[in-house]
Parts: structure tokens; C-alpha cells; sequence
């Protein structure tokens, strides 16, 4: 898996690529975690993500959750199959999705 | 009783002697401070010397006493603290003793220097010739000896105005007090010898350099002893004698002197009167007459012509005065003298006649001669006979007496032998002791001694003077006895110097070169001797220097042409090794590292892999005895065979047994391997291996710890032809490891000589933090390192160790189910559906219920091992899960509730949700201890 990041005001942007498993959603979170300070509006790109597991379903939650005290979180970019995945979880109801 | 008091006496020191010698071996008085326990032992030795003074033994005025042999057992046995301190106590108490009489004044100085010295005197032997180790009992007796001898000298020293009673002492102490001392001294050192069970003797083939000059020395040293003492005691004898001889012989002639002038001056008197009364013409008839009248046996008037004119013996008349020797005498009163007398002797006219004559000349020439019998003049002087002899002494107990012809005493100093019989013990008759006259004799008197004796007559009496032998040899005794002395300590003091100067300047050197030497000869070159007290020492040692130098140089040239070569040997020992690592970059099923450090010199270790096939390992380790070229050479033929044998495809103990056939073949050395080797199977698991005489391998089990692999081995390789080697099997999982090591590593030695040992490297691996090959190859090594410290290495450390780390089949895979395996198991899922060239979506889904049910097999199950099957139906894909973990059957799990809010929201229970949502069925069992959970996805 691949993150990169930019950040552009009190905006953080990530582009997500591959697969966001029980293997890689550790580093997610460490990335996330390590980039919040000062942000009130988090993006996080999936269009290169080829699939997500619950691991990185609580990733996403976890983020989601921090956000609604922060600020703003959206996700752009979610292709078929992880879209999939978020509405086979309820995913789609609690987050933002563009 | 006075012998058993001095034998009681000499045995008190012996007693503590042996009594702290047990103390010292058997009980914690071992363990008290040194000189805590010099200070016990010197107040006890000082107690016993006290107590000899107390309890000496008197002897007529003479006190005997044993107190010099504690200090100097003392000294000897127990140290020179102990031994200085019992003799200070001794010899102080000598000094006061006096005050309450318990000894003598007279003795006083000589006996408390004598005791102080014996207690410097044991510690200085102890110390400067004995190493300060205890001696033996015959240094102890010599010892013993020279204290007493110096006692006696310094007797004499002390009392050099009063020779007289120092000798009288000496003479009654000297023998029983050297001989007790010194056996007390020597019985303490020989018994204490054999109660500690040593050799009286160490039976040596070679006699010690100071021991040959001591036997020399006192060779030289007895001869010259008894030479001198012989020739003093016969020149001091002689000297004696002749001194006696003298002083009775000059007392006897005063005496004679004294006797014959009072005689002679009567006689002359008597003779003037009687001439006084005739004239020439006078007839014989007158002088008969006159003759009555004076009383006297004969008057004769002598003419000028020498001729007895008239005489009252009528028969003399007309006798030639010239015709006799004694007769011939008395014409020098015709030839100027006036009077003349003549000793009593017998006469020339009648030789059986004794008389004394005396005679003066007469007016008109010619002269009167009167004779006199021995009793007429002895009566005229027998008052003054009886004084003669009677305050006459010769020396202190000498004197002289008077006896008449009768033997009858007259005259002497003790009253009570006055009108007695002559006493006198001889062998001589009387005629033989009449000869004696004027020589001296040796005979027993009433004073019962031996005296020297001398008798001389004189009118008519015996004058005999006489002295005790005893006392004529007083000189000749002292002059010996301190002679004797003397040479005694003389001679101890050299022996104690020859002893102490060769064993400073000769012996003490050689031990000091020998001690270089052998260090020398141990291997250190670098030792230089350097003994440099005298010339010769010097040269030796520059000489000993000179030659190691030259020997180190060639050794060195040697040395670094052989180190060279081994170079060598070493880099084609190393090549022939497999060292790249990972060896197969591209087998993710199995690890595998190696290492070997080799010592100095070329070992036989070797270890060895290879892949059979593409599902079988073979890895082996092994030891060849010995070490060196020929170790190593053996090694490359051990290691080829053996890989020869093994590609073969035969199986292992096939293998060890043809392989031992073959080294047994021209073995001539007589070397031979150990060897384990082992088989694994990668897609079963299952490892065969063989074990020639090698150490057991380590194995750890998934989830185990390490534990020693130990069956019983076969008999080593090329040990013997013939032998037989049994195949074992044991069936590995996933991330079981095996570590195979040589003896170079448990057999490891620190500079304290212990063994690093199995116990040591079995909790190291149980301890480890990972159980990655190289990991521990790594850190086995730098825990050996750790513990040999700067010790050489003498043994090759090899190891090899080999972890399998899944199983893979086909259609599955097997894996200890840990984070790393879920990339493992991804990828070999990804490969097939790619393999079977499934749509991205699908394989997603696929992919997603792997790392789900996987994740959570990791997490919750506890399992150790976990299969993976993957297998293709017509438009469907079968995913069976196996695990051994707790039972878990996730089709029973609720499924969770979606339409929650964000913050509601729990993060666990979405992964089975998932997977249901995704697979068309979801099926679990549980069988066997096995949960089984069969999923099918449509593609």
C-alpha cells in the first residue's frame, strides 16, 4: 500500500493505493494520526484502492469519528467495489462520500 | 629419679609440639590470624622454658635444666615470632628467678643470653635457611647442639675471673644438658614429621648441591675436630705432666734441701768441737775415747798424705783416702777447704757400711774426719724432719710427707698420718718402687684419689710429694673442653654459612633460571632469564637470552610460512563451503542460515546443503577429529562423498553407511567424523535425519521452546566398517526451527577453563527473542564470544540452522498464523486466481474473506498451524480454512447493526459480516480438533 499526502491550507488530502488490509491498515492509521494536528478537513482519495477489510473499514471509522470533533472528512474517488463494501457495512450512511 | 625429671623435662616441649602441630592440621586454630597465633604459641614454648627453670634438677651445686629447647622448637617448627617471643619470656625469667632462688646467681647472665639466643637463633634458621618451613630432626639435633655449646662458652665468658667453679659447671652440665636439649628439639621435629605422615626423607637420585658441600664440609669438619682435640689434649697432657713433674720435683728438693742443711750444719758443728779436742798425734786410743764421748761411730785424723794416720777404728789405719770414690771426696780439705760433709751414703772402705761423714781441716796440716750413723744424726734433726713437711702444699690439694727407712710417717700436713705406716696402693714390689727414686709414678693414697707422686731420699728419709691428677690436668682440661667448644661453634657457623651462601649465590640463581626456563619451555619466547648476582649467572643468563632469541626468530620465520599455508588451506576449507545467503533467494518456505569461525589452526568442522529437488533440504553438519592439514583433508573427502551419495537420491542412512564404508578405505590416520544429517521434506513437513556420534541437535517446535533433539546415535563415520545407521523422522510445522552445532561451541573454554556447555546454549535459544536462523547463528556466536572472553579459541564454532517456514502444496498452504504469514498466504492466493485469470472484482471479494477470517485466525484462535486451501469448481472458487485453534464457529455470529450513526458505532464484528455478505455459502465444522471453515465465492 501506498499513502501520500498534501496538505493545502487546513486541508490534508491522502491518496490511498492498493490494498487497505489487516496487514497495511496500521500504517494508515499511523499516517493519519501523525498528520492531524492543525487540519479541519480531511480528503481521502481512494481511486487507486483496490480492495478494503474490516481492518481498514475501522481505520476509516476511526478517522470518521475524529473528524466529526475536528472539522470536515470526505472521501472522493471510491470505485465500484469498495463502494460495494461500504454499502454492504452501512459504510455509505456515516460517511462522506463524493 | 634425677634422669626421669630431665627425661620429663626434655619431653614437655616435644608434647606442645605435636599438640599444636594437631591443633594447627585438624581444628579452626588453622584459621586464626598469623601472629594471633605466633603470640599463643611463643607464651606457651616461654611457659615451658619458665617451668625448666623452676624445675631444674640440682646436681651437688649445679642446676640442670632443659629450657633452651622451647624457644628453639619453637622457633623452628611454628615461626620466628613465636620462637623470639618463648625465648624473651625464658631468658627474662632467668634474669628475675634469683630473686626467689629458684637458680642460681652465678650462672645468671650466661643462662638468660643462652635462652634468648635460642629463640632468635630457631627463628633465623627457620627464616634464612629452612625457607621458613620446619626442618628436619637431624638439622634440629645439630641446632640443639650449638645452643647448649654456645650456653657452656658463654659460662666460661662470663666468669673468665673464676675459672675455676665455670669449669666445675661446665664440667658437670655440658653432656646431659647438650644431650637433652638437643634430642628434646630433635624428637619434636621427627615426630611431628611422622604424625604428618611425611618422609623422614625425600629419597632424592641426585643429592642438592648444598647438601654435597655439607657432606664434604663435614667430612673435613670431623677430621679436623678430633685431629685438633687430639693433638691439643696430647700436647696440653704432655705440657700437664711435665708442669707436675716439675713443681713435685722442685718441692721434693727443698724439702731434701731444707733436711740436709740443718743435718750438715749439726754434723760441722759437732766435727769442729771434736777437732777441737785432739791433735795430730792424737792415738787411736784417744779417739775411741772421744769416739764414746760425742757419740759417734768413728773420728779419723788424716795426714797430709791422704792417709788415715790414726783412727778409733783401728782397722782403718793407714787407709788410702784416694783409694775410694767416696773416701776421695774429702782431700779437697787438703787442698785449701776447711770443712766439707758428705751425704749418708755407703763408704768406700766397706761397701755394706752406710755413713755420713763430715771433716775440717786441723792446724799442721791434714784433717779430722768424723762418721756418723743414721741414727746418731737423725736424731740431731728429727724435730726439725717433722716440721719439715708439715705447712708444705703443693697446689690446692698436693702436699708432701716424710717417712723414715722403717716407711714409718714423720712429717706431713695432716696430723693424723704422723706415726702411721705408709699407705700407698701399688703394683710395684718394693724393690721396683726403691728404683722410682727421683721419677714420677701415678698410685692411690689414703686421699683416694689418683695422684701423681715423686719420692727422693735424703739422710736416710723418704720424702715423697704427691698431687692429684685431676688437679695437675685442671689446665689441660679447661684448654680442651673450650677448645672443643669453640671448633663446635665454629664449625656451625660455617656449615650455616657455606648452607646460606650457596643457597644464595648458587641455588636460589638455578631455581631462578629454571623458573625462566620453564616458561620458556612452556611456549612464552618472550620470557628473558635475567639472574645477574654474579659473573657467571650473568653470562649464563646473556648466553640463555642469546639462544631463545636466535630460536625465536627461526620459529617466527617458520611460523609465519606455515601460517601462510594454512591461509591457504583455510580459504579452500571456506570455498568449499556454501556461503552466499539466502542460498535460494527465491524459497520463501524455508530459511536457512550457516556459519563457521575457525581457529587458528585448520579444523575438520564442515557443514553442508542442498536442495535434492525442488521439495527436498538436505543440510548436514560435521566434525572430523583432530585438526590440522590432515584434518582438513579429510574433511573435503568426507564432504564430497557424502554429497555424491546424496544426489544420488538415496536415502540418508543408506547414505551414511556407504559413506562410512568409504572413509574407512584408506583411513590409515585412523580418523573419523561425526556427522548429523537431516532430510526435510518441504511439502510435508516431515524430516528424516541420521545421526553419526554427533552432538544433538536443538529443536523448537511452533509454539514450544527449544528442546535437545536426542535419540541415540550411531557409531561416528570411518570409525569402523560396517557400522549401521538408523533413520529417524519427525514431522515439522510451519516456523519450527532446528539448530545443529559442532563441539566448538559447547566445548568452548574461557580463561578459567570452563566448558561454555549445553545448558548455557540451550537457555540462550530459549531465551531468544526471534527464531530466525541468522538470528541465532548470530547471536550463539556473540554469546560464546562474550563468554570465552580473551581465551584462544582452539576448536572450529560452526552451526547451521534451518526453520521451515510454511508448507506449500498445489492447491494449499500451510503457515504458523502470524502477521508475516498473511502476506505469505496472500500471495499465494493472489497467484493462483491470477494463475486462474479470475476478475479483479471477484478475486477482491476472495481476497477481502482471506484476510478477515486469516486476520482473525492470527488474533483470537491461538492456532499454530493454519492451512490455507484454495481450489477451482466450474464458475466457483472454494476457500477451506484449517486451524488447530479454540473452536469458533463464525456463521453463528450476529450480524451487526449498519444503520448506526458514526459515534455509535463498534469497530469489531464487520470482517464475518463481510464475508457473509460476499460468499455465496459459508460452512464450518469442527473436526478432529480442527476448525474448518469452507467458503464459496461465485467468479
Amino acid at each position: 500500500m501506498i499513502i501520500n499526502k498534501s496538505v493545502t491550507n487546513e486541508t490534508l488530502t491522502l491518496f490511498v493505493e492498493g490494498r487497505l488490509d489487516t496487514t497495511t491498515a496500521p500504517e494508515l492509521e499511523a499516517a493519519l494520526s501523525a498528520s492531524l494536528s492543525g487540519i479541519n478537513a480531511l480528503v481521502i482519495d481512494l481511486a487507486k484502492l483496490e480492495y478494503i477489510s474490516s481492518a481498514g473499514l475501522r481505520v476509516i471509522l476511526k478517522a470518521q469519528k475524529l473528524m466529526n470533533m475536528l472539522g470536515t472528512m470526505k472521501l472522493i474517488n471510491v470505485n465500484e467495489s469498495i463502494m460495494e463494501v461500504f454499502e454492504i457495512t452501512g459504510f455509505v450512511d456515516i460517511l462522506t462520500i463524493e | 629419679m634425677t634422669i626421669f625429671r630431665l627425661i620429663a623435662a626434655a619431653l614437655l616441649p616435644v608434647l606442645f609440639a605435636i599438640f599444636f602441630y594437631i591443633l594447627e592440621k585438624k581444628t579452626k586454630f588453622a584459621k586464626f590470624p598469623y601472629f594471633v597465633k605466633q603470640i599463643i604459641i611463643g607464651i606457651v614454648f616461654g611457659g615451658i622454658a619458665v617451668l625448666a627453670t623452676e624445675f631444674g634438677i640440682a646436681v651437688e651445686d649445679a642446676v640442670l635444666n632443659v629450657r633452651n629447647a622451647a624457644p628453639l622448637t619453637a622457633g623452628l617448627l611454628f615461626g620466628g615470632p613465636a620462637g623470639i617471643i618463648a625465648g624473651l619470656i625464658g631468658g627474662i625469667h632467668r634474669w628475675f628467678c634469683v630473686l626467689w632462688g629458684s637458680a642460681g646467681t652465678y650462672t645468671r647472665i650466661a643462662c638468660s643470653l643462652a635462652t634468648v639466643f635460642a629463640g632468635f637463633f630457631g627463628a633465623a634458621c627457620r627464616k634464612l635457611m629452612f625457607d621458613n618451613k620446619k626442618t628436619s630432626w637431624f638439622y634440629g639435633f645439630a641446632l640443639g647442639v650449638t645452643t647448649e655449646v654456645l650456653h657452656m662458652l658463654l659460662l666460661f665468658l662470663t666468669n673468665m675471673n673464676d675459672i675455676d667453679t665455670a669449669f666445675t659447671y661446665v664440667a658437670k652440665c655440658a653432656m646431659p644438658m647438650i644431650i637433652a636439649n638437643s634430642l628434646s628439639v630433635m624428637l619434636s621435629l621427627l615426630l611431628v614429621s611422622l604424625i604428618g605422615k611425611e618422609k623422614l626423607r625425600k629419597p632424592r637420585e641426585k643429592k642438592q648441591i648444598a647438601q654435597i658441600f655439607q657432606f664434604l664440609l663435614l667430612i673435613c669438619v670431623i677430621v679436623a675436630f678430633f685431629v685438633t682435640s687430639g693433638f691439643t689434649y696430647s700436647l696440653q697432657t704432655k705440657i700437664s705432666v711435665a708442669d707436675a713433674d716439675q713443681l713435685l720435683r722442685l718441692n721434693l728438693e727443698d724439702v731434701k734441701a731444707d733436711i740436709t742443711d740443718a743435718s750438715d750444719a749439726n754434723l760441722l758443728d759437732l766435727t769442729r768441737r771434736i777437732a777441737d779436742d785432739i791433735s795430730i798425734l792424737s792415738a787411736s786410743a784417744e779417739l775411741s775415747a772421744l769416739a764414746k764421748k760425742y757419740n759417734v761411730s768413728e773420728i779419723n785424723i788424716v795426714g797430709q798424705n791422704g792417709i788415715i794416720q790414726s783412727s778409733s777404728r783401728y782397722d782403718f789405719i793407714g787407709f788410702d783416702m784416694n783409694s775410694g770414690e767416696q773416701s776421695k771426696e774429702f782431700l779437697v780439705l787438703l787442698n785449701g777447704a776447711t770443712e766439707f760433709v758428705q751425704e749418708y751414703q755407703p763408704i768406700s772402705f766397706s761397701s755394706e757400711l752406710s755413713m755420713k761423714y763430715a771433716g775440717v781441716s786441723i792446724q799442721g796440716g791434714g784433717f779430722v774426719q768424723v762418721g756418723y750413723n743414721s741414727s746418731r744424726f737423725q736424731k740431731d734433726i728429727a724435730d726439725h724432719v717433722k716440721l719439715a713437711a708439715r705447712n708444705r702444699h703443693i697446689g690446692t690439694d698436693g702436699f708432701v710427707m716424710i717417712c723414715d727407712e722403717q716407711f714409718n710417717v714423720v712429717s706431713s700436713p695432716y696430723e693424723e698420718h704422723i706415726g702411721t705406716p705408709l699407705q700407698f696402693e701399688t703394683d710395684n714390689t718394693l724393690e721396683e718402687m726403691l728404683e722410682l727414686e727421683g721419677q714420677r709414678f701415678e698410685a692411690k693414697g689414703r686421699m683416694e684419689y689418683d695422684a701423681y707422686c715423686m719420692f727422693i731420699r735424703a739422710e736416710g728419709y723418704f720424702i715423697i710429694a704427691s698431687i692429684p691428677i685431676e688437679e695437675a690436668m685442671f689446665s689441660r682440661n679447661i684448654a680442651v673442653y673450650v677448645l672443643a667448644f669453640m671448633e663446635i661453634l665454629v664449625f656451625a657457623s660455617l656449615f650455616i654459612c657455606v648452607y646460606f651462601l650457596i643457597k644464595n649465590l648458587v641455588v636460589d640463581n638455578i631455581h631462578k633460571v629454571n623458573a625462566s626456563l620453564a616458561k620458556i619451555t612452556d611456549g612464552d619466547l618472550n620470557i628473558t632469564v635475567n639472574v645477574r648476582g654474579n659473573e657467571e649467572f650473568a653470562s649464563l643468563s646473556d648466553d640463555i637470552n642469546s639462544t631463545v632469541k636466535t630460536l625465536k626468530h627461526y620459529i617466527a620465520e617458520a611460523a609465519a610460512r606455515i601460517d601462510k599455508e594454512l591461509e591457504f588451506a583455510k580459504a579452500i576449507q571456506h570455498s568449499a563451503l556454501p556461503s552466499v545467503f539466502p542460498p535460494y533467494p527465491s524459497r520463501r518456505d524455508f530459511s536457512i542460515y550457516a556459519s563457521m569461525y575457525t581457529a587458528k589452526e585448520v579444523g575438520g568442522d564442515f557443514y553442508d546443503f542442498y536442495l535434492l529437488n525442488d521439495h527436498t533440504l538436505i543440510f548436514l553438519i560435521a566434525d572430523v577429529s583432530g585438526k590440522g592439514i590432515p584434518a582438513a583433508m579429510f574433511m573435503m573427502t568426507a564432504k564430497t562423498i557424502i554429497k555424491s551419495l546424496a544426489e544420488s537420491g538415496m536415502e540418508i542412512d543408506e547414505v551414511f553407511s556407504q559413506a562410512n564404508t568409504k572413509l574407512c578405505h584408506n583411513n590409515e590416520a585412523g580418523m573419523f567424523v561425526t556427522a548429523w544429517m537431516g532430510s526435510l521434506d518441504l511439502q510435508t513437513g516431515i524430516l528424516s535425519y541420521v545421526n553419526a556420534g554427533h552432538n544433538p541437535p536443538l529443536i523448537r517446535k511452533a509454539g514450544g521452546n527449544f528442546e535437545y533433539l536426542k535419540t541415540r546415535p550411531n557409531f561416528v563415520l570411518a570409525g569402523m566398517d560396517g557400522a549401521r545407521y538408523r533413520k529417524h523422522e519427525l514431522r515439522l510445522d510451519p516456523d519450527d526451527t532446528i539448530y545443529l552445532y559442532t563441539d566448538g561451541v559447547t566445548e568452548a573454554t574461557n580463561t578459567d577453563t570452563q566448558l561454555y556447555g549445553e545448558e548455557r546454549l540451550l537457555k540462550l535459544l530459549c531465551n531468544s527473542q526471534s527464531n530466525d536462523p541468522k538470528y541465532l547463528c548470530m547471536l550463539v556466536k556473540d554469546d560464546v564470544d562474550l563468554f570465552v572472553g580473551s581465551a584462544p579459541q582452539f576448536d572450529d564454532i560452526t552451526m547451521l540452522s534451518v526453520k521451515l517456514d510454511h508448507i506449500q502444496t498445489h492447491d494449499s498452504i500451510i503457515t504458523y498464523p502470524k502477521a508475516e504469514s498473511l502476506q505469505i498466504v496472500t500471495d499465494f492466493l493472489g497467484n493462483k486466481l491470477k494463475e486462474w485469470d479470475i476478475s479483479l472484482k471477484s478475486a477482491n471479494r476472495v481476497h477481502i474473506a482471506l484476510d478477515e477470517i486469516y486476520s482473525n485466525i492470527i488474533h483470537y484462535s491461538g492456532a499454530t498451524r493454519a492451512e490455507v486451501t484454495c481450489i477451482r469448481l466450474e464458475g466457483l472458487i472454494k476457500l477451506i480454512f484449517k486451524d488447530n485453534g479454540t473452536p469458533y464457529d463464525p456463521t453463528a455470529l450476529e450480524d451487526p447493526d449498519i444503520t448506526l450513526s458514526a459515534e455509535e458505532r463498534e469497530f469489531g464484528g464487520l470482517g464475518i459480516f463481510m464475508v457473509r455478505k460476499s460468499a455465496r455459502d459459508m460452512n464450518y465444522t469442527y473436526v478432529d480438533g480442527l476448525n474448518c471453515l469452507a467458503l464459496t465465492f461465485e467468479v
